[in-house]
């Protein structure tokens, strides 16, 4: 197999580098092996450049990575890497047992199979000792020959099952370690055909285990891991319509002359938006950006039997006759997200030229003329992939559509207050708990608006916090008729002697102008009636950002009482009567 | 001989200009064992050849490069 581009092509790019741009984010990354792999620092840097990364890597030595890892003052340690790959491969672990492994009886291959896996997790556990990047650990190649031939599938703990298990064991043994995350090397390595990567004769000349032509294609591997690294993972689908989600063209066809459905014809498209809808729920916004008739596209999303995606999967729905960079730009508004975390989906050439022209820093995917190659495109993608999903970011996908749904609600009603009566609002008010308390902790890092004091603390530091009986904790979760919003709100309550102090009080922009602030108050007011305490004090710390919050206090019969360097101090008599809007419904849930 | 040269100049950081038949890994410093092998890959590739590991030993100058690569029939121009 021949790639377009091959490795003298990326050292000759590499050499015309011109010195670092410093608009691009830096990476460092350090690359650890049991074989010959040379040339990944000049492709990982050409392929950074391309999208606005400088990156640096440390190749370690050959066969050096235990040494890397266990001394003290090593290369590895002094570089600082941001990200280790450690790639040590199957001949490397077994060594001459590759051959011979059948020598060794059951009991010896039990044995070797426990030692093997303490050497390795031993490696990486000193490894995570030391440093905070996060560790890719290639998994190993399950041989495809065997002296044994169609009888090592008989033997117990075979040459086979023995990579298999340790395979097996490397991925449940890191499966909820945030810091070590392992690359299935053995699949990568199964889709490119394991006959074709291996090159016996570079393998005898240079001891590489991989074929010099598949390193890039290895380099686009680790991509997967540096985006999220570098935070410049993608959150938006932006999609055409005519020829994408379906084949043919509404406004000419009609609703059933577009091809869609389970018969050849339809069904790539079936699957491609599918597909799109899986990826909707691990969290990933959907918007249309289309050159239609807005009333030919509402009958296929209602009428037709295989549409997959509905109008309520997307966050912005630009169905109209503009030209499609001011739709992409009015989409980049409405989401308030910004034009380099978009993915762009179209089949017209045309447009898609014109929008890399006009709009470099979204990633324009080019869809091969063949509607049957659309689901390999967007399962090759590798833009969305995060460290960690929690139930919160899934529902990022629903959120944004549900926020759209509300938008429109909105231009319907006549003034706020309606507005807000007809969102049907429900509140749920938590006190710290082992389920919400790593959302409360990132609430106080993400949020700067309506943020009254802006301290940004750790989940150690919540759940510090939960275990001292002198604080309240608790958060907010906003659901309304169009969705769940999640949970969106938190507050820290210091409980002194005399009086209660409002430490954190906080929204996110999801739900700001909702009055969900009041609702907080009222039952922070009834807690400290409840604990007969007389005072609440509010503090107040300004930034730059929290303007929405700076009145917060005022507009609800809190009094200035003074200033402490930057922080002011607001009063409010418990006793006062306070009043929070009735028609959003409070639910106190306990655990 | 111009698809060689070009090759060459990739691989191994070299003038076109400065490629004779001459040139070998004994007067080019950058044609080391390393990019000696790079260099037989590419040769692979781009003349959609597969070379034995006994050719690949005996090749050390250009000279030697070019009666292989005639050995396969390869067009050079």
């Amino acid at each position: 197999m021949n790639y377009p581009i091959n490795i003298s092509d990326y050292l000759e790019k590499y050499k015309k580098l011109t010195p670092k741009n410093l608009e691009h984010k830096y990476c460092k990354i350090a690359l650890l092996s049991s074989s010959t792999i040379k040339y990944i620092k000049e492709i990982l840097a050409v392929k950074g450049r391309e999208i606005g990364l400088e990156i640096d890597t440390f190749m370690g030595g050959y066969n050096q990575y235990s040494q890397e890892i266990m001394e003290e003052d090593s290369k590895l340690y002094k570089f600082d890497p941001n990200l280790v790959i450690l790639f040590i491969d199957t001949r490397a672990l077994l060594g001459d047992l590759f051959f011979n492994f059948y020598e060794l009886n059951i009991e010896e291959r039990k044995e070797l199979l426990v030692s093997k896996k303490q050497e390795l997790t031993g490696l990486i556990d000193i490894l995570k000792g030391k440093i905070k990047a996060k560790i890719v650990v290639h998994n190993f190649e399950i041989p495809s020959n065997s002296s044994l031939g169609i009888l090592e599938n008989k033997q117990e703990l075979g040459k086979t099952e023995f990579i298999e298990k340790t395979n097996e064991w490397l991925r449940d043994y890191y499966k909820t370690d945030s810091q070590v995350f392992i690359f299935d090397y053995n699949c990568f390595i199964s889709n490119l055909g394991k006959k074709e990567i291996f090159d016996y004769k570079m393998y005898y000349l240079a001891d590489t285990k991989l074929g010099f032509d598949y390193f890039p294609l290895l380099v686009d591997q680790y991509f997967s891991y540096i985006k999220p690294l570098m935070s410049i993972s993608k959150k938006c689908l932006v999609l055409d319509l005519d020829n994408t989600l379906w084949g043919g063209i509404v406004g000419e066809d009609g609703v059933e002359g577009i091809k869609l459905g389970p018969m050849p014809e339809g069904r790539p498209f079936l699957e491609f938006q599918k597909y799109i809808l899986s990826l909707f729920n691990r969290g990933v916004i959907l918007a249309i950006n289309s050159k239609n008739n807005y009333n030919d596209v509402l009958k296929v999303f209602n009428e037709h039997p295989y549409m997959i995606l509905k109008e309520d999967h997307f966050a912005s729905v630009q169905i109209n006759w503009n030209d499609k960079i001011s739709n992409m730009k009015t989409i980049a508004q409405e989401l308030n997200i910004g034009l380099d975390s978009f993915v762009f989906f179209d089949d017209d050439k045309l447009n898609r030229e014109m929008i890399k022209d006009s709009l470099p820093e979204i990633k324009v995917v080019d869809l091969p003329e063949d509607y049957s190659l659309y689901l390999k495109t967007i399962e090759e993608l590798d833009d969305f992939n995060t460290f960690q999903l929690t139930e919160e970011d899934k529902k990022k996908g629903k959120m944004y559509a549900d926020q759209r749904r509300r938008s429109d609600f909105i231009k319907s009603t006549q003034n706020a207050t309606e507005y807000l009566k007809g969102l049907q609002m429900k509140v749920t008010i938590e006190e710290v708990n082992k389920f919400n308390v790593s959302r409360i902790s990132q609430l106080t890092q993400k949020t700067n608006q309506f943020n009254m004091t802006t301290r940004r603390y750790l989940e150690e530091d919540i759940k510090n916090f939960a275990l001292n009986h002198d604080f309240l904790v608790f958060s907010v979760t906003v659901e309304d008729k169009f969705g769940d919003n999640g949970i969106t709100g938190a507050a820290i309550i210091e409980k002194c002697k005399n009086h209660f102090r409002v430490d954190t009080f906080l929204l996110s922009c999801r739900v700001i102008g909702r009055r969900i602030e009041e609702i907080m108050l009222a039952y922070i007011l009834e807690r400290a009636k409840t604990e007969k305490v007389k005072t609440l004090l509010g503090e107040f710390i300004p930034t730059t950002k929290n303007i929405p919050a700076k009145e917060f206090f005022k507009e609800n019969g809190f009094k200035l009482i003074k200033i402490n360097g930057n922080i002011e101090i607001w009063e409010f008599p418990v006793e006062t009567e306070y009043k929070s809007p009735e028609f959003i419904e409070v639910i106190k849930a306990s655990h | 001989m111009e698809r060689l040269k070009r090759l060459l100049s990739k691989v191994l950081g070299i003038n076109e200009e400065s490629i004779t038949d001459d040139t070998s890994s004994d007067n080019v410093e950058t044609w080391d064992s390393f990019n000696g092998l790079l260099l037989i890959s590419e040769l692979e590739n781009v003349f959609n050849i597969k070379l034995t590991i006994g050719e690949v030993r005996s090749m050390n100058s250009v000279k030697d490069i070019k009666e292989i690569l005639n050995k396969y029939c390869v067009n050079l121009k």
